[in-house]
């Protein structure tokens, strides 16, 4: 018996140090995390980014420029946004890498953006339409949004619309699906573009576009357009059969085309509109931080970045087309650019009314007219 | 007693007579301070934004109503009302679920009755996006189901809808519930019955009988129900969005999701949220005021199981079995099966193939960068700071809670609790922005923001109310004469709470541990707004790919972690048997199993 209790209490004991020791690991972890905030002379600086090769961008960026660090913030481009405005005038971000201008151009209306940071380098036709005047900003790559993904298995290619017009058709009625923007960052633009184009906008007020843009909406609607939240879902709902086509991101259909969903194509309407990726520094950042921040940028646009982009997420958002000279796109399933009859957003103009446009979308299209 | 707003009812001494005179200790003082970096300035620095956009920059106005309508208004507003009809729904059959399933476990002879208690645990620490996640692998069109031959075609369009939504918040909501009406009727003797029945009374009436007895348990488990209901995100984004059944914490995260974000609709919907669970508690102190429900006493006896009959004792067993297969095999199923399934929810023509090929992604990732392992080592990290950190709180604030029972301090601080409760962790997360980041707080105080440290504290923020209700019943239990009698033989402080109450609570204080570092593993909300750069939680990772196009490696993540989940609760009870006295573990059960 005593013997039995001297074993137990042994035992006791060794648990009681393997516990002791478990602390002691854990406890060195959280005065690390404690001792790594902002102890370096240059701290290095957060990217927050929305895209798929991100993390793979700055490991690669760090393992060939020792001296500082880019840690990332990898998130959908909504809570980053919605972190950045939280932030205010006390931010904690380097740099901004995420799809779609329209945030950007706002961001820089409120003067949060370095002015002149685009690199120099060769930009293509799209690419010099996506620089701003003011270079606020960087386009890093391209896709678009509002193509029309269909799956192939139920639909053949001769049965599709071939305008946007046509699919406010009765004989698409409940075939078509499409994002919610307020849950998408792809889709303001692409709402936007349609507005632009059906509205024929030229320059000035956009009421008019967009009150047109929103008839357009309406009828889509009345057809039985299905809204979901973002990309995966509405491939999930072409996947089930509940609709058989989608006016989505180019990236996402080819995504899905590569991994899980064999029969998914693509065909691109009488236009569709460019989604630049887009990177810009933040102009209240520290100036070592904002110089560290124009380092990042630079490479990215170097082909020793523009490769990791096309590598860090190959099956994603890696699936774009380059906005620089000579480089091509990674998958021999990306059309030519030309095929998209991609039109141009002028951010400027279509950016402060994204708010306004999202709300009167989800009260009127995404929430069935609650 | 564990959870809900409870009467307190701690086996001291008569208060002395004559006028108390009010004191300010300072660990009271210490107290506050500490609930107020964790909780109240951040929550504050949020809620002020409803009527004071420029005060943190986020509008022009110091001070306007406009939000308050634009928050009531519509599609807002219909999401407000939604919320309160679903949750006095929800916590009105989880109730009576729960307290049908309590007394079957407590009451009667059926069988399973600890694997049950134990089920419910499970049940506590499973979050809602799981049971979401698993469903919808379940039901979906050549889904899960149909890969087990079911057809579970007609039930997917009821299930996304009002239906799903409610069905998954009930069971969220049972456990809360069920430990709540558990401590109730455990310190209700069997006098009551017994009388009921020399009366003549069968199991109904007799059933009827008891119910008003234990009345206050009842409408505590209500009150913590109606604000856990409140407060879910995971199913108002999943299953409330895809059937267009707005809730008010969809609509919150989607006023800041915005650009640019409406901090100041979102700061009126979170005030709302806040104000919804005074109700129930003035429902239930209104009730507890009318007459006396005072049934504990050294003399309460030991309850007495009713003998059911063998087939009564089958049904009976088979009904609480559907209850837990419902709430969590199916989920579980669904989540299982849906990760060993190809391409889940595609039709094929050449029909279901198996695979193992999404686990092999777990560690070698599509997405470069993107393996499970090094944020799942630092979730378990989290948790296990997060869970001692509020384990530790929790008890110093449930015994400050029971300490002054029906008084202002205590109603205000059960009142702050429950608040506490029905705050969505998305509203957590902004405020801790707000708060740690401004210019005085990094300067001056601590410049944390971004950092792990403060993503800690926000968790426990964020677990301590729930966790101090659910020790505030088993501190009550405890006379405080044994520390008393112990502080007369010459222990110390610490000695003589360590030889008297802690082996007491052992067990509980190890399940509200495994509790909330279960909960912590598969926190969101918070970790996705404040985690530090490159230092991705396990969540936000798998997050990433369920929300992308390789939702099979997001799904076999989620399996993983539910795995890791039970090993760890397996480790630490062995732990607990090997390493704790015999004595503990036979009497550490107080409030444990309640």
């Amino acid at each position: 018996m005593n013997l039995h209790l001297s074993k137990k209490s042994g035992l006791r004991k060794r648990v009681a140090l393997v516990a002791l020791a478990g602390t002691t690991a854990s406890l060195s972890f959280v005065i690390s995390a404690t001792a790594g905030a902002g102890a370096a002379s240059n701290p290095g600086f957060a990217l927050y980014a929305a895209e798929g090769y991100d993390t793979a961008a700055a490991k690669a960026f760090n393992a060939t420029h020792p001296g500082f660090t880019v840690t990332v913030n990898d998130n959908s481009t909504g809570p980053l946004l919605e972190q950045i405005q939280a932030e205010g005038n006390n931010p904690k971000w380097g740099v901004l890498w995420a799809d779609g201008s329209a945030a950007f151009a706002q961001l820089d209306n409120e003067g949060y953006l370095v002015k002149h940071s685009v690199p120099n380098v060769k930009f293509n036709a799209l690419g010099k339409e996506n620089v701003p005047a003011d270079d606020s900003f960087t386009p890093t790559g391209l896709t678009v949004t509002g193509a029309l993904c269909y799956d192939s298995s139920q639909v053949s290619a001769s049965q599709l619309p071939s305008t946007w017009a046509q699919l406010t058709d009765s004989k698409y009625k409940g075939m078509i699906g499409m994002n919610d923007p307020s849950q998408s960052g792809p889709t303001y633009p692409m709402i936007a573009g349609v507005m632009d184009e059906v509205g024929h906008y030229k320059k000035g007020s956009t009421a008019s576009a967009v009150a047109a843009g929103e008839t357009f909406y309406k009828n889509l609607y009345s057809n039985g357009i299905v809204v979901n939240s973002t990309n995966g879902p509405t491939i999930t709902a072409m996947e089930s059969d509940s609709i058989q086509m989608a006016t989505i991101q180019s990236s996402a259909c080819y995504g899905a085309e590569l991994t899980s969903y064999p029969t998914m194509r693509v065909k691109y309407l009488n236009y569709s509109i460019a989604l630049p990726s887009v990177i810009g520094i933040d102009a209240k950042a520290s100036p070592v931080v904002r110089a560290d921040a124009q380092k990042f940028v630079n490479w990215v646009m170097s082909p020793a970045g523009q490769h990791v982009m096309q590598t860090g997420d190959p099956t994603g958002d890696s699936l774009f087309w380059p906005v620089i000279n000579g480089e091509k796109p990674a998958n021999s399933i990306i059309p030519s650019l030309a095929s998209t009859h991609a039109i141009s957003l002028d951010p400027y103009v279509w950016g402060p009314p994204e708010a306004k446009i999202n709300a009167w979308f989800d009260a009127n299209i995404a929430n069935d007219g609650l | 007693m564990a959870l809900g707003t409870l009467e307190l009812t701690p086996a001291t001494s008569p208060p002395a007579s004559g006028p108390k005179k009010r004191r300010t200790s300072l660990g009271g003082v210490l107290i506050w301070i500490v609930l107020t970096l964790l909780i109240i300035a951040p929550v504050m620095c949020f809620i002020l934004l409803a009527v004071s956009p420029r005060i943190f920059s986020q509008g022009s106005q110091w001070f306007t109503f406009t939000f308050i309508r634009q928050a009531f208004a519509g599609y807002s507003g219909r999401a407000i009302f939604n919320s309160f009809w679903v949750a006095t729904v929800v916590s009105l059959f989880a109730v009576a679920i729960a307290t049908t399933i309590a007394w079957l476990v407590h009451r009667t002879n059926i069988l399973g009755r600890r694997f049950w208690t134990i089920a419910m645990w499970l049940l506590l620490m499973m979050p809602t996006w799981m049971m979401t996640l698993g469903w919808t692998d379940l039901l979906q069109p050549f889904g899960a189901a149909k890969a087990l031959g079911i057809n579970t075609h007609f039930i997917y369009g009821e299930f996304f809808g009002p239906t799903g939504i409610i069905v998954v918040l009930i069971a969220a909501a049972l456990p809360f519930a069920y430990f709540v009406v558990s401590a109730g009727l455990q310190g209700l003797g069997p006098e009551y019955e017994d009388a009921a029945r020399i009366h003549g009374a069968g199991w109904r009436r007799t059933f009827q009988t008891i119910l008003p007895i234990i009345a206050p348990a009842i409408l505590s488990a209500f009150a913590i129900s109606f604000a856990e209901t409140l407060s879910d995100f995971g199913v108002a984004f999943t299953l409330g969005y895809h059937s267009h059944f707005p809730l008010a914490t969809y609509t919150l995260f989607s006023a800041i999701s915005n650009f640019p974000a409406n901090f100041s609709v979102a700061a009126v919907i979170a005030a709302v949220l806040i104000l919804m669970v005074i109700p129930p508690i003035l429902l239930q102190s209104r009730v507890m005021r009318s007459r006396s429900y005072a049934v504990l006493s050294g003399r309460t006896r030991a309850p007495r199981r009713r003998e059911f009959r063998p087939l009564a004792r089958i049904v009976a067993t088979l009904g609480v079995a559907f209850v837990f297969f419902v709430t969590l095999g199916v989920p579980i199923l669904g989540a299982v099966v849906g990760s060993f399934v190809e391409n889940l929810g595609i039709f094929s023509t050449t029909g279901i193939h198996w695979t193992l090929t999404y686990y092999s992604q777990v560690f070698h990732p599509n997405i470069s960068g993107k393996a499970l392992g090094a944020p799942l080592l630092l979730s378990n990290q989290l948790g296990f700071f997060v869970a001692t950190g509020t384990g530790v709180l929790a008890v110093i604030l449930a015994r400050r809670l029971i300490a002054s029972p029906g008084s202002w301090s205590q109603r205000i601080t059960d009142i702050f609790l429950l608040g506490s409760v029905a705050i969505p962790g998305v509203v957590l997360g902004v405020g801790y922005i707000f708060f740690y980041n401004l210019p005085f707080i990094t300067n001056n105080v601590a410049n944390i923001y971004k950092t792990l440290p403060l993503l800690m504290l926000a968790l426990i923020a964020n677990a301590v109310p729930g966790q101090t209700r659910f020790m505030a019943g088993p501190v009550s239990q405890i006379q405080p004469s044994l520390a008393e009698a112990a502080r007369v033989h010459g222990a110390s402080r610490f000695r003589a709470w360590s030889a008297t109450s802690l082996p007491l609570m052992s067990r509980v204080l190890l399940w509200g541990w495994l509790l909330t570092f279960t909960k912590t593993l598969s926190e969101l909300a918070i970790s996705q707004i404040l985690y530090p750069p490159s230092q991705e939680p396990a969540p936000v990772a798998i997050q990433s790919y369920l929300s992308g196009f390789e939702s099979g490696t997001g799904t076999a993540m989620t399996v993983l972690m539910l795995l890791e989940m039970l090993g760890v609760i397996v480790i630490a009870l062995a732990i607990y048997r090997v390493a704790t006295p015999k004595g503990w573990r036979r009497i550490g059960w107080t409030g444990a199993q309640t």
